[in-house]
């Protein structure tokens, strides 16, 4: 057990009781199960009130099953059994008790429900924006666009205001918290505070068309230091490696590239994600292939081929431009 | 004389038709039951199909089975096809065969009626599954969700297949809703009260009410989306301020309720079949049926919590959380209200036991799932992910399909008049429970780990791959479950056992007449003592007194039993030629549509002057077509309802104009409005004359009433147009799309009675309108003065209110 689980009793026995459950393992990459954020450690709060309660009840009615079944088995020429058409009391008492127990559950949740749904000063903005198949996160006030692989310092409450140029989407990194809708039209937002450094995994929620389950993140909580040398790191102007690279980027410039993303100083396209520091992200496609120079060179040919409906066609490059496009979008750290 | 009359004492006619012909045109409720579940059989095999290839797509990680594409269809259509083709009609199946039995009547209210919903019903099913054959299977999920479903992000005729089916679908079960609320009000024994009605006839009344006043809400939503895809008007438009939780409330407004349509028939099948094999009275049979009640009538008011995760704020989400958790309690209470049923019982662990007893466990997992989601934070992890997966199929596999299985083994005998093996039914339960277990119960923790929904694959490294194969391998038991399931069914047809009349000792009336019934159901009408009559009948009440045999209620009119009639079977084909007509051509729409007005025409006239007809008073003492009417206009109101809310919520939206102060022109709606009142004027007058037989001033009032109404259209067509002119189009903005649609409707519904009144005046001229059939003026005036007050609602809160 994690001693920085600080969830409370409950939930750490939650834990260990699902640990038990035949080979589950809790601490999935992808869990909702081992919070790293007040939100999510106060979810799970309720969550383990709530299933001991119901393991409680589940408990009484199989408990009851069994004893029907062996004490009240029809015998070869009994009489007719006792005709009991109701018993007010007993009725009465299952109708509050349900009452009482869902009282114990309503409490905590309503305050859960404000607590985590405020405003907090002073939170670090991050404006999130969920697109077909992929996501944007800008940070307003630091000057950084980027795709796919957010960070966060530790410690520091953050807000994402959600936004939806085209269909619903759903931001949702269980270990940081619960999800929340991006639609179009609306501004949603999301605040909380990481509280652990690490890498954390999420994936769109809401059914979005073809590529849905190709729409990864991730999410990662730098200590505060470590947070400000990326953004430092990431308001940098983008230059490349000498070599390869450069040929790749006459290439990248006089191609249709440049009609869809963002790298500074060469290009201003905004339907696609921003690669002006592509090199130092961990993975492309959503969060679904490795940034190396294979699987960028294939994403760069065929795309869709790659991941289902994906937006950017084939732009008919040769392997040897497709493979320098790739080596200078690697140099851009 | 159209009714085939039987003299009482005859057992059974003489000659029971069979050939297909006889199928096609059949208005008996036990055989439009059989066509009901034996239809829906067939889809629901065709959704565990569906299902089955999902689960071995998911089987591992990078699954490669089905693409993308073919992956989102098939959930799609799985969902859309378990609901609303597999387990309400299966639902449906039994109110057809069993309710007339359960009341003691011997047929429903309206058997032609009944055949209509069924049959629209199976052309709407096959209709939807017809996009496979196209290659445009639906893939927007069985909720649809705007605007992924607007025609800019999903272009093909996927979505068109959906949207045309699912109204169509919608109309037949609105239709049957008001048969049966009809049919369980109106037509039950003498004796029969309503707090003397088995559980399942009330749980099915429920239902009914549900379904009459759910439907409507999505069935705006439905139009407002066929409008965007097929006339390009702005209800999911985000550019042109369309707000996308319009969708998704009018869809939950209908969704939720959804759910207990789907389940509070099992819950009845339960409550009939427990104090069957306890040989004991349901324990407190009154608070089962106010907590059945109370179930539905929160179900209206918690549908937001299906919405956690949109963004609607602190205060809502508290709201919806604390009506949903309410909930809980009278779900709760039944299940205590069942244990205490078997308790002291003497149990006989019959096949239809082990699932009653199988669903009240399932269905405790799945209610208490359920809670947690009533909790917004701990939902915010939950929704949209398998946890959620898992839930509602403890609730709509552990609750309604259990449940149905249960009133399977329980009415075989009654239905088909043949024993299932107990024995292999046993097994069959046995290997159908655990499996779905296997299948499901992994599910949440798969979805506590981090697993969303309605993904076609996933990589490697989750941690998803063992349970995800593990409820692969339980969903594939499932599908043995009920292949032996099939199989047990098939020989017990063939050389099944012959079942008596009543092989449980059952308590219900359906087991005082021959297994198999005969057409008229009972030879003589029976007596109603109490609750469980046929019970004390047999074994007296529960201080033994035997209630004295009662003399047989009286028939003034003999057995009338209903011929066939091929008209429904017309009106249905109209419908759907004019849905295909949607995706083909105008021309194949208003071929349909004219098949439709002919159909229907000539329903209503197949046994016009009848006079065993002419009055059809029932317990009520209301004539049964009135009680109908106001169940319709129920629906109707929430159908204007939800269209006047939706003009209200998108009012100052537009983005450009003209805006409604702008255009509307108050001075003539004035004058409209006031012939429009005029005309409910025309309409007493019109009934009054027919009632005392008035033949110059009964003419004189209808047409007057019908020339009123054609003045009021009138004027609403030289609106139209002059708005046309002014530049406002149902395309120009949000205004224009929800006026035109709002009033529009409003106009439809206008020319509906102008023709129903020209139809009657007609018949009066013709003299086939007699002072006895004054009920039909009166019905078709209900409907005038609801349309007229409607129009007082639009009036004032279109045209006045600034």
């Amino acid at each position: 057990m994690d001693a920085r689980t600080r969830g409370g009793g409950p939930s750490r026995w939650l834990l260990g009781v699902t640990a038990l459950l035949g080979g589950c393992a809790w601490n999935a990459p992808q869990t909702s199960l081992v919070p790293r954020s007040d939100f999510a450690r106060a979810i799970l709060h309720v969550y383990a009130i709530i299933t001991w309660a119901a393991l409680g009840i589940a408990t009484v009615v199989v408990v009851a099953l069994v004893v029907i079944f062996v004490r009240f088995r029809s015998r070869e020429g009994a009489p007719l059994p006792r005709q009991v058409r109701g018993h007010t009391l007993l009725e009465m008492s299952w109708t509050i008790a349900p009452a009482l127990v869902l009282l114990v559950i309503a409490v905590p949740t309503i305050q859960v429900i404000f607590r985590t749904q405020g405003q907090v000063s002073g939170a670090l903005e991050v404006v999130v924006r969920g697109r077909q198949w992929w996501w944007e996160f800008a940070y307003p006030s630091l000057g950084v666009v980027t795709a796919n692989e957010a960070h966060l310092p530790a410690g520091r409450a953050v807000s994402l205001r959600l936004e939806g140029p085209d269909v619903i989407h759903s931001f949702w990194v269980p270990q940081l918290g619960g999800k929340r809708d991006v639609v179009p039209g609306r501004v949603n937002r999301l605040t909380f505070t990481p509280d652990t450094p690490g890498e954390y995994l999420g994936q769109c929620a809401e059914f979005c068309g073809t590529s849905h389950a190709n729409m990864a993140m991730r999410v990662f909580v730098d200590a505060p230091e470590a947070f400000e040398r990326w953004i430092a790191a990431q308001r940098a102007p983008a230059v490349e490696a000498p070599g390869p690279a450069a040929a790749g980027k006459a290439i990248f410039a006089r191609s249709a590239c440049v009609g869809c993303h963002t790298i500074q100083g060469v290009s201003a396209g905004l339907v696609g994600p921003d690669l002006t520091h592509v090199g130092s992200r961990t993975t492309i496609a959503a969060g679904f292939l490795p940034n190396a120079k294979g699987p960028l060179t294939a994403w760069i040919r065929d795309a869709p081929a790659l991941k289902p409906g994906a937006k950017m066609p084939p732009l008919g490059l040769s392997e040897a431009d497709a493979s320098a496009i790739a080596d200078y979008l690697l140099s851009l750290k | 004389m159209s009714t085939r009359e039987l003299s009482l004492g005859h057992a059974a006619p003489a000659h029971v038709e069979t050939g297909v012909w006889s199928w096609i045109t059949t208005v008996d409720h036990k055989r439009i039951g059989i066509l009901y579940g034996v239809t829906a059989l067939a889809f629901f095999l065709i959704g565990g199909i569906e299902a089955l290839v999902i689960r071995l797509q998911l089987a591992r990680p990078d699954g490669h089975v089905v693409d993308a594409d073919t992956f989102n269809a098939l959930f799609t259509m799985h969902g859309t096809t378990m609901v609303f083709l597999a387990v309400m009609p299966l639902n449906a199946a039994f109110f057809n065969y069993m309710i007339p039995l359960l009341i003691g009547a011997r047929d429903v209210a309206f058997p032609r009626l009944n055949a209509l919903s069924y049959w629209i019903f199976l052309f709407g099913g096959v209709f939807l599954n017809a996009s496979f054959l196209v290659g445009a299977p639906p893939n927007g999920g069985w909720f649809g969700y705007a605007n992924l479903t607007t025609r800019q992000f999903s272009p093909g005729l996927n979505i068109d297949f959906w949207v045309l089916s699912l109204q169509v679908l919608g109309a037949s079960s609105v239709m049957a809703g008001v048969n049966f609320i009809v049919t369980i009000l109106n037509m039950r024994a003498p004796g029969m009260t309503l707090m003397r009605m088995p559980l399942f006839v009330w749980m099915t009344l429920v239902v009914q009410f549900l379904i009459v006043l759910a439907f409507p809400p999505i069935t705006v939503g439905l139009i407002f989306l066929m409008f965007d895809r097929f006339f390009g008007t702005h209800f999911y438009d985000v550019t042109a301020g369309g707000d996308l939780h319009l969708w998704q409330h009018l869809f939950w407004i209908f969704g939720h309720p959804e759910v207990y349509i789907l389940i509070l028939p099992a819950f009845g099948i339960v409550s009939e079949v427990l104090p069957t094999f306890a040989r004991k009275p349901l324990f407190g049979a009154p608070v089962v049926i106010y907590s059945g009640v109370l179930i539905g009538f929160f179900g209206f008011g918690v549908w937001s919590h299906h919405m956690f995760a949109v963004g609607m704020g602190p205060i809502a989400d508290a709201t919806f959380s604390m009506g949903t958790m309410l909930i809980a309690i009278p779900t709760g209470v039944k299940i205590f209200n069942w244990l205490a049923t078997l308790w002291g019982g003497a149990i006989r662990a019959t096949t239809a036991l082990h699932y009653a007893v199988g669903l009240i466990a399932a269905f405790t997992i799945g209610g208490l799932s359920g809670v947690m989601h009533a909790s917004p934070p701990v939902d915010l992890q939950q929704t949209d992910t398998y946890f959620v997966v898992a839930h509602f199929h403890y609730v709509l596999i552990g609750g309604s399909l259990l449940g149905l299985f249960a009133g399977a083994y329980y009415w075989w005998p009654k239905i088909t008049g043949r024993l299932l093996d107990e024995r292999w039914g046993k097994l069959q339960f046995w290997v159908t429970f655990v499996a779905f277990n296997v299948t499901f119960f992994p599910q949440h923790y798969l979805g506590a780990i981090g697993m969303p929904r309605r993904i076609y694959t996933y990589p490697p490294g989750r941690w998803w791959d063992f349970w995800n194969l593990v409820s692969t391998v339980g969903a594939f038991g499932i599908g043995v479950g009920v292949l032996l399931f099939l199989v047990i069914a098939g020989r017990s047809l063939r050389s099944g056992t012959r079942a008596p009349a009543d092989p449980w000792d059952g308590r219900t009336l359906e087991w005082r007449t021959s297994s198999p019934p005969p057409v008229h159901d009972f030879d003589t009408i029976p007596p109603v003592h109490g609750r469980d009559t046929f019970w004390r009948e047999k074994h007296g009440d529960s201080r033994g007194h035997r209630p004295a045999p009662a003399p047989p209620a009286p028939e003034p009119h003999g057995i009338h039993l209903p011929p066939p009639s091929y008209w429904p079977v017309v009106i249905a084909l109209g419908v759907i030629v004019a849905g295909i007509g949607a995706l083909v051509s105008l021309a194949v729409v208003v071929m349909g549509a004219a098949l439709t007005v002919i159909g229907a025409w000539a329903f209503a006239l197949e046994h016009h002057g009848d006079p065993a007809l002419a009055d059809q008073t029932g317990v009520l003492g209301v004539d049964s077509r009135k009680v109908a009417l106001w169940t319709f206009l129920g629906s109707e109101c929430l159908f204007f309802g939800t269209l006047i809310a939706s003009y209200m919520a998108y009012k100052g939206r537009s983005v450009v104009g003209p805006h409604p102060h702008e255009i509307l022109n108050i001075p003539l709606t004035t004058i409209s409005t006031f012939d429009l009142l005029m005309s409910s004027l025309l309409m007493v007058l019109a009934l009054a004359a027919v009632q005392r037989g008035d033949t110059f001033q009964a003419r004189l009032w209808i047409f007057g009433t019908a020339f009123f109404g054609l003045i009021f259209l009138g004027f609403q067509a030289w609106e139209f147009t002059s708005f046309v002119h002014e530049g406002l189009t149902l395309q120009t903005n949000l205004f224009g799309s929800t006026f035109f649609v709002l009033t529009g409707f409003h106009g439809a519904h206008v020319t509906l009675g102008v023709a129903w009144l020209l139809t009657l005046g007609v018949l009066h001229l013709r003299g086939r309108l007699p002072a006895r059939d004054a009920v039909k003026v009166e019905v078709a005036g209900l409907y005038w003065h609801f349309v007229d007050i409607v129009w007082i609602a639009i009036f004032t809160l279109v045209y006045l209110v600034p």
